[in-house]
């Protein structure tokens, strides 16, 4: 009874798809627009100065680039993980795999790596994505229930930022304390070109992964032995979701820190809109998770310039109320 | 008679401060360390703070080798068995209650933002140590040097000391006193910026100071907090403008090394404004 609801909003939204990702697709770029408008020395565009063409090709640019290949990679590998996992809870986040980005890259610049050779920071943090969803993965199993799941991520989310927070209390570094904040509540100040051709082309490539795993994704929702069944290779699926998260959750990390929430929020705020089938739900977590992101941080830049608010706070400020009424939601549903 | 009974008295008066003056001194800070240091000799200090040898901090490194580090927690200062605990406010508090409550002697020495607080500092210091006369003398000297800096000239060009975390230190910080003394604008007072006030890079370029202040090489942490002086926009900007390095021990305390600072501000100024009549 419940499945053939759920089989029939999953119809009827699927209707609304091309419409649904053609306005997230706008909302995308228009926050990208506004990301490229807004700053603290003022909104607008002076291309007409040196100071004004720099602030626009050298500072803000990067960052809306940024924000929209980071946001889309954090929306995606949340809505792979979701329906690989098929846990609602599954996000980068939760699991730790953003966690153990921000440890691999803590390493690499501390130990002075990034430094003599500069791929080691995105190298370093998609090492530690990709031991983290191997770690994830094989803690929970194929067959577990969303308790182990979210038990296993929540070990391996708070050794990685027990680590990552004694390498910065080792490190002879007096701005331990602020750098802390950084690599668990992230954030796009003063990223440059350099961190986007350092981070860029591994998100795309990470991106561009987990995209491809949308049908093997939708057989899985009918079961493990149906997709088997269906000519599904669970293991090669699997090293497919491995490596697409760690390459680009990995590489976003490494130059934003940890931002939270987003890919625990985004797939479920878009499942109403284009249903619950992964093939249509990854494209437009993609192009969802690039809208909130870029919109958070021009919320950010609008509101709070000079301050040290954080990117994950204002993610986290967006994100924990509507988590909040998810789970209320849900409880009513199911009854007591 | 009377004469004598003075003297007499005056000498057993000395006699009485000089046993009375402490001589296993205890600091925990590294501000406090280099007031120490002015004041007493070094057989007189039982340790420092452990950052007092860190070049990147303290301007009297070689002074402090040698000398025993400590971290500030009580049990390693109650094993020196100190007869004089000299601690910043607001700096290891749980360790000065302790010590307090064990029946030390501790002087917290308020956390100084200005020259007036330094001086208060120094005085605090030496009263302590019994070490008044000198305390004095420093800061006649420290005096007579700020005054000898004192600007020529009605012009103040616009100055901004930019450090690590986008750091743009206003009113109420050493660095904001150190650019007026030496006749500065500083630019961070137009933003209403506080002490530890942050200037985002994008303000930076879009209205450029006349004079960029700089503290640390951001190679200096590997560090993100150095991202900020390691952007593009901003290396373009330095090569751009007239620009100084400003060593950070010589105003991360409120030392009378503070004048050094000065000095070096006030002669780049006087470059700066002798440049810019050549081109008028």
């Amino acid at each position: 009874m419940t499945e053939a609801v759920a089989g029939a909003q999953g119809r009827r939204a699927a209707g609304w798809t091309l419409p649904v990702m053609g306005a997230l697709a706008a909302a995308a770029g228009l926050a990208f627009l506004a990301s490229l408008l807004v700053g603290p020395s003022g909104i607008g565009i002076h291309l007409d100065s040196d100071a004004g063409r720099l602030i626009l090709v050298e500072i803000r640019l990067p960052r809306a680039i940024l924000g929209a290949l980071i946001g889309g990679a954090l929306g995606l590998s949340g809505a792979v993980l979701q329906g690989y996992l098929r846990n609602p809870l599954a996000e980068p986040g939760l699991l730790g795999i953003s966690g153990g980005g921000a440890l691999g890259a803590v390493i690499a610049i501390h130990s002075g790596a990034a430094g003599a050779f500069v791929l080691a920071l995105p190298a370093g943090g998609l090492l530690g994505a990709a031991l983290a969803a191997m770690a994830v993965m094989l803690l929970a199993g194929e067959r577990s229930g969303p308790l182990t799941l979210i038990l296993a991520g929540v070990a391996i989310s708070s050794l990685a930022g027990a680590l990552t927070t004694l390498a910065l209390n080792l490190s002879p570094n007096p701005f331990a304390s602020v750098e802390m904040l950084f690599w668990l509540l992230g954030s796009l100040t003063d990223r440059s070109l350099t961190h986007v051709w350092l981070a860029g082309p591994l998100i795309i490539l990470g991106g561009a992964l987990l995209l491809t795993t949308g049908r093997a994704l939708d057989a899985l929702t009918l079961g493990e032995e149906a997709a088997q069944n269906l000519g599904v290779d669970l293991k090669v699926l699997r090293a497919r979701i491995v490596a697409g998260t760690a390459l680009a959750v990995g590489a976003a990390t490494a130059v934003s820190g940890t931002i939270g929430f987003v890919g625990l929020v985004v797939p479920h705020l878009l499942r109403p809109l284009v249903g619950h089938e992964p093939r249509r739900l990854l494209p437009a977590s993609g192009f969802g998770g690039a809208a909130l992101v870029l919109a958070a941080d021009v919320t950010l830049r609008l509101f709070a310039p000079m301050s040290e608010v954080r990117l994950g706070v204002v993610t986290a400020l967006i994100g924990a109320p509507f988590f909040l009424w998810l789970v209320i939601k849900t409880r009513r549903e199911l009854g007591p | 008679m009377l004469g004598l009974a003075a003297v007499l008295a005056a000498g057993l008066g000395a006699g009485v401060a000089l046993a009375d003056a402490p001589q296993r001194i205890v600091s925990l800070t590294v501000c406090t360390d280099q007031l120490l240091l002015d004041l007493v000799e070094r057989q007189r200090i039982a340790a420092l703070s452990y950052l007092a040898v860190d070049p990147t901090l303290s301007a009297k490194v070689e002074e402090a080798r040698g000398l025993k580090g400590v971290r500030g927690m009580a049990e390693e200062v109650l094993a020196l068995e100190p007869d004089l605990v000299i601690a910043q406010e607001y700096s290891t508090t749980a360790s000065v209650d302790m010590l307090r409550r064990l029946g030390f002697r501790v002087v917290l020495v308020p956390l100084a933002t200005d020259f007036e607080g330094m001086r208060h500092a120094v005085r605090l210091i030496a009263e302590a140590v019994g070490e008044k006369a000198r305390g004095e003398s420093i800061i006649a000297a420290f005096d007579e040097r700020l005054a000898a800096a004192r600007p020529q000239g009605p012009q103040r060009p616009r100055a901004l000391a930019y450090q690590v975390n986008s750091l743009a230190s206003g009113p109420g910080s050493l660095v904001d006193a150190a650019l007026v003394a030496a006749g500065f604008h500083n630019m961070a007072r137009d933003r209403a910026l506080g002490p530890g006030g942050r200037l985002p890079l994008e303000e930076i370029v879009a209205d450029p100071p006349d004079l960029l202040v700089l503290a640390n090489s951001p190679e200096e942490f590997r560090s993100t907090v150095g991202d900020n002086l390691r952007h593009p926009a901003f290396a373009h900007m330095v090569s751009q403008l007239p620009h100084m390095q400003l060593s950070m021990p010589l105003w991360l305390c409120a030392t009378p090394r503070i004048a050094d600072a000065i000095d070096e501000l006030g002669a780049k100024r006087r470059a700066l404004l002798s440049a810019g009549a050549r081109h008028d």
